[in-house]
């Protein structure tokens, strides 16, 4: 009978041809729309999102499409032109400088917070502290007015922008302890401290929620207001980088999201104004 | 035909020559700076310290024990497992147990490492009451589960494949069932249960965004060595955490390619491991002489060994099947009260907050069923070149190692090299057609192990009939072998299916956006994808537990109905040949 099993794998093979002419002649005409791709940091990637969400709905022929890969695919994206901006949740590097002539835009900016498990007794601390806790020379929390219970160091990879930011604001270029645990993502750091009773970490604010408490610094709690204001130091700018002076759709893009209205949407979103 | 057979065979070795020449090109200048022995013994991983060092070889340790514990974990389960469903299942429910087990291979792995952190690393902080529970044991249990379907389904292959006379030539002897099973259906099933491991090996030392959310990922060597609590970082972690935001150029960025040529000579190495006690095992010779035991006071009756080892086989399937039922009841708890009509039909709104994941599940689609397209031709013509006409020589014995290295690539590298050539050197942007292709070099492995290990279970008789009434060879193949064959080969295209609908890394870089406005299928335009859309969801936008864990019920639905039509063609094979 193996006519029959012959018979159906033809059958397979059709289908799976059939399949996917149906799927290409789906196809519909984009010819009156105006295409343009970012590129980069899921960092800025829900900025990037929000706006491009706003300026879509007030112009019909618009598609914007944003997508991830991180702040080095951001760069060489852009740098290559597959893709027309770039987004970096770090500094150019002078390796990506070189050579280019690339745009840079802070189109607004990501305040860190310190935070921890709710069940944590302390509430305040000291930039030395933080320093010192991150440094591995202060491994409990009674050293800094809490219970007794070890301290589990939870940072940033070592090239994300927020890592970047935290090695240089606070503890000074110096290395963080070699036992620190290391997550890629703001989701993943909150996610791990809400879990973790004896946990520290840095996500960036819109991520405090009621599942982590966030400890406030040298008496100043990390709010936006509060980022804004400057009373609250700690936060990094969010870039987006063309290649060359932005064109067409790109440049309206980056000319709304610049604008109040853009600004807006990047506060509701729980992001600092870049202006 | 000949040729089209060896071109296919050909083709995967290829791919990996490509692959290993860019890696090691791009690695070179880390090779230079640092040295091989620096880098590779070097114990500080600190690429971007004030004074930056680059010795990888904790990551190597992780790597190791990360690995070990996860087969430690995961293959005397699904030893076990396979042959309750080969031999002590009725059939009826081997026919519903094996696809269930599929389905683990279908669980996207961002949705893994998610279970893992909130279920795993907290059970484990809270039961040894220890500091954190992001360790080594974390990771390897994580692993070994992710493992299981392969080594279930394809051992299970394996045994089913042993001529019945076997077992009852054995048990005519008056052996029992367990030392049939023990003595005689294991050994002759060896090829196949050591090809199981093996995929399920590389499967683990390749893995990447499960792995990393759940071992912590201190650069730092267990102290003591068997501290299975301590965080540990493996060498894909490294990968998966850092490639992304590195700017191209830099010496980091060279160090993280030198990271998987290691990680690929690693492959190998255990690969070439395999092979040779795959070869002892099927000459006949003994591996290594177990030492004598010591004479046990009384004799264990053989009723007493078979009671044991019949609990052991129950128990076994029974703790698979519990994990499978956690992980999916937790998911589905989670996400059937998001889903709705409109989360099916519309496009993502306020950042996935609201609106649906239609564009995400027609992408899906498109890049799985274009990767199954490339893949299952090359993937068959190699397996058909390697089994039918290929006789051992040193051209079989490098596709084959070609193959078993593209099998241990872990996929976040499918990704990276996508992105740099198909992306960026070749010019075509972010697009479709990039993505079906890292996908199916990704899956190309499985379907050759697979539909190889289908072919081997063609009795010869067949094709000495096919050929004996005057059919080409060809003829035979196609006609006679292949149809064989087919339910082997569904199952190699089905739990690829399920790998390639749920992997991230191979996608991210090369085929996928957040958002797309206009469904347009172009090869050569970027889609929205399920996997993806999650792990933008999970990573970067808060406040969409609920969107999260719909998406993955939607993602797993999917892949049940390719599993369900599967399995019912499986049937329809198996009892066409009976």
């Amino acid at each position: 009978m193996t006519k029959r099993n012959y018979q159906i794998l033809q059958g397979i093979a059709l289908a799976a041809i059939l399949l996917t002419s149906v799927l290409a002649a789906g196809c519909i005409s984009t010819e009156d729309t105006e295409t343009i791709s970012i590129a980069g940091s899921t960092t800025v990637l829900p900025v990037a999102q929000a706006v491009a969400e706003e300026y879509m709905a007030q112009n019909a022929n618009a598609d914007i499409q944003v997508s991830g890969g991180g702040s080095g695919v951001g760069a060489t994206s852009a740098i290559e032109g597959t893709a027309d901006i770039g987004m970096l949740s770090r500094d150019l590097k002078a390796s990506e400088k070189e050579g280019n002539n690339l745009r840079e835009f802070v189109v607004g900016k990501d305040g860190i917070a310190l935070v921890g498990h709710p069940s944590n007794s302390v509430s305040d601390l000291t930039l030395e502290q933080v320093k010192a806790i991150y440094q591995g020379k202060i491994t409990n929390w009674k050293e800094v007015g809490g219970t007794d219970a070890e301290i589990v160091l939870i940072g940033r990879d070592s090239s994300s922008g927020t890592r970047e930011f935290f090695t240089e604001f606070v503890l000074d270029k110096e290395d963080a302890a070699k036992k620190m645990q290391e997550l890629n993502s703001n989701g993943a750091v909150a996610q791990a401290v809400s879990i973790t009773p004896g946990a520290i970490g840095y996500v960036s604010l819109e991520y405090v929620d009621d599942s982590l408490k966030a400890f406030s610094i040298e008496g100043v709690e990390p709010t936006v207001e509060n980022v804004i204001s400057g009373a609250y130091e700690i936060n990094r700018p969010l870039l987006m980088i063309t290649n060359g002076e932005p064109e067409g759709l790109a440049a309206d893009y980056l000319e709304f999201i610049l604008s109040a209205e853009g600004q807006m949407i990047l506060k509701d979103n729980g992001f600092i104004p870049a202006v | 035909m000949r040729g089209v057979w060896f071109t296919s065979a050909l083709f995967a070795s290829l791919a990996v020559i490509f692959i290993l020449g860019y890696l090691l090109i791009t690695a070179l200048p880390v090779f230079f700076e640092v040295g091989l022995t620096g880098f590779l013994f070097g114990t500080d991983w600190n690429p971007t310290g004030t004074n930056p060092s680059y010795g990888i070889g904790a990551l190597i340790v992780g790597t190791l024990l990360v690995t070990a514990g996860a087969m430690l974990f995961s293959v005397p389960l699904g030893l076990l497992s396979a042959v309750f469903l080969a031999y002590v299942a009725p059939k009826k429910l081997r026919d519903a147990v094996k696809p269930a087990i599929e389905l683990l291979a279908g669980i996207p792995s961002v949705v893994y490492g998610f279970f893992g952190m909130l279920v795993l690393c907290s059970f484990l902080q809270k039961v040894f009451d220890v500091p954190s529970g992001f360790s080594w044991a974390a990771a390897s249990i994580l692993l070994g589960i992710m493992a299981l379907p392969t080594i279930v389904s394809i051992s299970e292959d394996a045994l089913s494949a042993v001529p019945k006379d076997f077992r009852e030539a054995s048990l005519g002897l008056g052996a029992t069932r367990f030392q049939t099973i023990s003595r005689v259906l294991l050994p002759a099933a060896a090829s196949g249960i050591s090809a199981a491991v093996v995929l399920g090996m590389g499967r683990a030392l390749g893995e990447t965004m499960a792995v990393m959310m759940v071992a912590g990922n201190s650069a730092v060597i267990p102290s003591p060595l068997w501290d299975v609590l301590s965080p540990i970082r493996t060498l894909t972690a490294t990968l998966g955490i850092e490639l992304a935001e590195v700017s191209a150029g830099s010496m980091h960025y060279y160090a993280l390619f030198g990271i998987a040529v290691v990680l690929l000579a690693i492959t190998l190495a255990v690969n070439l491991a395999s092979r040779f006690v795959t070869r002892r095992i099927e000459t006949g010779k003994q591996l290594f002489t177990l030492p004598t035991l010591p004479e046990l006071p009384v004799r264990i009756p053989p009723r007493v060994t078979e009671k044991i080892a019949f609990a052991c086989i129950y128990l076994g399937t029974f703790a698979v099947l519990a994990i499978l039922a956690v992980i999916l009841g937790n998911i589905f708890i989670n996400g059937i009260p998001a889903i709705s009509w409109e989360f099916l039909t519309e496009s993502p709104k306020d950042l996935g907050r609201a609106g649906g994941i239609f564009p995400a599940i027609v992408g899906t689609v498109e890049l799985v069923f274009g990767a199954i397209l490339i893949a299952l031709p090359i993937g068959a013509g190699a397996a058909v070149y390697l089994h039918e006409y290929a006789k051992a020589s040193h051209i079989t014995a490098g596709i084959r190692t070609g193959i078993d290295l593209l099998s241990g690539t872990p996929s976040v590298v499918f990704g990276v090299f996508g992105f740099a050539f198909f992306v960026i050197f070749l010019g075509w942007g972010i697009c479709l057609l990039a993505g079906m292709i890292c996908l199916a070099l990704m899956i190309l492995p499985t379907i050759i192990k697979t539909t190889e290990e289908a072919l081997k279970s063609v009795p010869d008789s067949l094709r000495e009939a096919s050929l004996g009434l005057g059919a080409t060879k060809t003829q035979t193949i196609f006609r006679a072998v292949l149809p064989a064959a087919a339910s082997g080969i569904i199952t190699g295209a089905v739990l690829s299916l399920g790998r390639a609908a749920g992997e991230t890394a191979p996608i991210m870089f090369t085929a996928v956006v957040f958002s797309k406005r206009f469904i347009t299928p172009d090869l050569f335009e970027p889609v929205m994808a399920l996997p993806f859309h999650l792990y933008v969801l999970t990573t970067s936008v808060p406040n969409t537990e609920p969107q999260q864990y719909a998406t993955a019920v939607v993602l797993i639905c999917m892949v049940a109905a390719i599993y369900v039509t599967a399995a019912i063609l499986r049937r329809k094979f198996q009892r066409n040949l009976a």
